[in-house]
């Protein structure tokens, strides 16, 4: 009868009743199901390490920093390399930013060499066997110009509230950089305290498209799923499960097939031009004039001769609504649209080197436009990357390391349970300890298969150490309610249980915090133990380790009574 | 047996003198250092550091052909370790190019079953030193935070962060001594040891400033509790080094798991130290603090 009432008042106690349905949910998430002839199955996703396959991580070089230079030296520089011709610098006047370049030299320039110099507009007039030009131009765009020619990459320049901040997208030491700037008397830009403005890295922006050109590229091949994170700002880690490392680079360091096409008649096309004819990519813009979103994209001389015959071939230059411009990314439609009336009738009659390549006027369209920017370049990354890690674990072993950290578990919780057994040489306390452990394992476990977490070798480590930090804490609470070797009056075990979780609130303090700087810095690989451990402790603390002080108490009560009888 | 240790280290603890008690633990201390110092000189870095934070490429596979033999057929990459393990072989190559270590990763993945690779740039390796680094000693001042936040007293708080530094010092000098690297495994072991090592410290000193009776009689009652803690914990790590570490013996279909071997073994050197640190250091500077107060206030 007495026990009757025990067995109540321990179900109608709320963290008992919080404890049973984490525990239910947590078999829920879990899914145990035994599947004959493929054995146990559960709902858990395993890391790589487990299940097989590669990862890759790529730094993303580039620097990030804020220049200036002497416009005298920097446009002589620039224009002479350019012409390949001396030049005298008669005047150069600043407006708002835009800079008038005066100048004078004995080539004959037209505006097409300035233009193709793509520093800015020009005014040319020739007198007495000298070129006289005023170029406009701004500064930010001579110093992209320089460095863009200089390192042969791409150099991005952005206002910002505090200057002109330039991302250069290749790597580039602050001192290289430097000696670079000198040479045009220039110098990297100092902050107010002295300090030379200049990151490594890139900006998160050029991360984000890198990450999404490469999450695409691998997407189109028809590899579903695969993960692309990155990782800080300057890390990108790419998960392959169940491919394994030699085919993982091929995929990521191979650039796509781009082709061009003219259509014939409804079903069919021919080819035009392939990718390695687009000599470069711009941004994706608005035209004011017709309303659309565009992508722009130069071609080769070759390219656009090509693109030319075969236009006129099929006829799209004089029929432009009937035969279509299409494009591929490796063998996939990307875009398909006719030659605007303007340009089929330009084509008619010379190669078109610049296209536009409309999308259409709504914000569909722009994502459109944004999204063929990518598809034009054909994987090909904006930023120069370095492959500075790999791995690779075949499924095989994979499979036996799951087995293999299972059986550690499981013999770890017979060595200890074999202690406490030893120490407390009694039953009533041994089962609920060890009862009390693996439901804890459970709930990490449910936890993990909640959120999707993926298992890795060093997340079940995490799972030990955090059930190692458990049964201290259970022992603590044994010893705290059992101080005189019995069962304490009501009061006196209440205060004797508070005390004990005082001391475990301490130490699982302390466990997090020192965990904690994992889970904030970049380790990828030792992010699934910070978090497994945190977790596990808080589940710990929070639901399984009161249960087990309510538990604990009933049962030594129980059979104290028993012994009584 | 963990009776038989319990009732030997109380023993041992009452017949001594706090000076006595403690010089044994700050000994093993400053030996420690030593060690990890000769390494610092020797070396460049106090703990010999593993292919994750040095850069370079780690392939294991299942093999039977001999160490020596791989040795000659890699020959032409930068081959710098060949380790047997039971069916399996370890090879530990230099930094090479970006082809030659596509070359090799192919060549390897089409020979041998069961393979793992794992390649570090050298620049990313040195970064991961760095976050290590960073992590430890953040990990450590936080605890010490947390440890002062709790008791809120200079001495005893002092007394849990000392031992918790001594028991890092004492198991990486022990790294040092077996050869065990520094890998992002064992780092994760270190900070654990912080973790543990404060359970019984806080124990301790909870139960001999809070709690009523001579300070040896709790001392004693906590050392019950807490030396039944680390035994279990030590028990669950001895039986996971074994099995991640020798179980191939036993069985061919089983290799060695680097991560979990490195971490058991590690914390298992801490918890050794901290059994030390605990129940000697920590408890002699107690005991010391408390038969000081006690006297004040009896003046």
């Amino acid at each position: 009868m007495r026990e009757e009432d025990e067995q109540q008042s321990l179900f109608k106690d709320l963290r008992v009743i919080a404890f049973i349905l984490v525990l239910l949910g947590s078999v829920f998430f879990i899914q145990p199901w035994y599947v004959p002839g493929e054995g146990f199955t559960t709902d858990l996703n395993y890391g790589l390490d487990l299940e097989g396959g590669s990862w890759l991580q790529i730094k993303l070089q580039g620097a990030v920093t804020q220049l200036d230079a002497d416009m005298n030296i920097l446009s002589k520089k620039l224009i002479e390399d350019g012409i390949d011709e001396s030049i005298d610098i008669k005047s150069i006047e600043e407006d708002q930013g835009t800079y008038s370049v005066t100048f004078t030299t004995e080539k004959l320039v037209t505006n097409d060499e300035i233009d193709i110099l793509a520093i800015g507009q020009s005014n040319i007039r020739r007198s007495n066997n000298v070129s006289n030009v005023i170029l406009y131009t701004s500064k930010s765009g001579m110093i992209s110009s320089y460095l863009a020619d200089r390192l042969t990459t791409e150099v991005i320049p952005e206002a910002t509230t505090d200057g002109t901040e330039y991302e250069i997208r290749t790597a580039i030491s602050q001192e290289d950089l430097s000696d670079l700037m000198a040479e045009v008397g220039g110098y990297i830009v100092e902050d107010i305290r002295g300090n030379p403005i200049y990151k490594e890295g890139v900006r998160t922006e050029t991360r984000d498209m890198t990450k999404e050109i490469l999450s695409d590229k691998i997407n189109s091949i028809g590899l579903k799923d695969i993960p692309v994170k990155t990782v800080g700002d300057d890390y990108i880690l790419i998960d392959f499960a169940g491919i394994d490392l030699a085919t993982a680079k091929d995929i990521a360091e191979k650039p796509g097939k781009f082709e061009i096409r003219i259509a014939t008649t409804e079903n069919e096309s021919v080819h035009a031009i392939y990718g390695d004819e687009i000599q470069s990519v711009g941004i994706a813009g608005y035209n004011d004039n017709d309303g659309q979103w565009f992508t722009p994209f130069t071609l080769t001389d070759s390219g656009a001769v090509a693109l030319q015959e075969v236009a006129i071939e099929t006829g799209a230059t004089r029929n432009p609504l009937s035969h279509n411009l299409i494009m591929y990314l490796d063998d996939n439609e990307v875009y398909s649209a006719p030659l605007s009336p303007s340009a089929a009738a330009n084509l008619d009659k010379s190669p078109i080197y610049s296209w536009q390549a409309s999308t259409g006027g709504d914000e569909e369209s722009k994502k459109k436009a944004e999204q063929l920017h990518i598809h034009l370049r054909a994987g090909a990354l904006p930023v120069n990357v370095e492959l500075i890690g790999s791995g690779h674990v075949d499924a095989t072993l994979g499979k036996q390391f799951k087995t293999q950290s299972l059986i550690a578990g499981l013999l770890s919780l017979l060595a200890v349970a074999f202690v406490v057994y030893r120490r407390y040489g009694k039953p009533e306390i041994l089962i609920p300890m060890v009862g009390t452990s693996i439901s804890e394992v459970i709930m990490i476990l449910g936890f993990a298969g909640a959120i999707g977490w993926q298992l890795d070798l060093p997340s079940i480590a995490g799972i030990i150490a955090a059930i190692g930090t458990g049964i201290d804490h259970l022992v603590i609470i044994t010893d705290e309610v059992l101080y005189e070797g019995k069962l304490p009056p009501r009061k006196v075990y209440i205060s004797r249980i508070t005390k004990a979780f005082s001391i475990i609130f301490a130490a699982a303090a302390t466990t997090i915090i020192a965990m904690s700087p994992l889970v904030l810095m970049g380790f990828g690989a030792l992010k699934g133990f910070a978090i497994t451990t945190i977790i596990g402790v808080l589940i710990g603390i929070l639901i399984a380790r009161p249960v087990y002080g309510k538990v604990i108490h009933e049962v030594l009560e129980s059979s104290g009574n028993k012994n009584k009888e | 047996m963990e009776v038989g240790l319990t009732e030997r280290l109380d023993s041992f603890v009452r017949s001594h003198n706090d000076k006595q008690l403690a010089a044994i633990p700050l000994a093993l201390f400053l030996v420690a250092l030593v060690i990890l110092g000769i390494m610092f000189v020797s070396s460049g870095a106090p703990v010999k550091l593993g292919m994750e934070f040095e850069g370079g490429t780690m392939i294991s596979a299942a093999t039977s052909e001999s160490a020596a033999s791989l040795e000659t057929k890699y020959s032409d990459y930068p081959i710098i370790d060949v380790r047997e393990a039971g069916s399996r072989a370890i090879m530990q190559f230099g930094p090479m190019s970006n082809e030659q270590q596509g070359e090799l990763v192919k060549e390897v993945t089409d020979t041998y079953s069961s393979v793992e690779i794992k390649q570090i740039g050298p620049v990313y390796g040195t970064a991961l030193q760095k976050q290590a680094l960073n992590a430890v000693i953040i990990s450590f001042i936080g605890m010490a935070i947390v440890v002062f936040l709790i008791f809120k007293t200079f001495v005893p708080s002092f007394a849990v962060v000392i031992s918790a530094f001594s028991d890092i010092i004492i198991a990486a000098a022990f790294m040092s001594i077996f050869g065990i690297e520094l890998s992002l495994g064992t780092v994760a072991a270190l900070l654990m040891i912080i973790g543990y090592s404060v359970d019984s410290d806080i124990l301790l000193n909870t139960r001999v400033l809070k709690r009523r009776g001579t300070p040896q009689e709790n001392i004693s009652n906590a050392m019950h509790t807490g030396v039944t803690m680390t035994t279990t914990t030590l028990a669950a790590l001895v039986v996971m080094y074994i099995v991640s570490t020798y179980s191939y013996l036993i069985s061919s279909s089983f290799s060695q798991i680097t991560l979990l071997s490195d971490i058991s073994i590690v914390l298992i050197f801490g918890l050794v130290a901290d059994l030390l640190n605990t129940w000697m250091l920590n408890t002699s500077i107690l005991r010391w603090h408390v038969a000081k107060a006690g006297k004040r206030r009896r003046a």
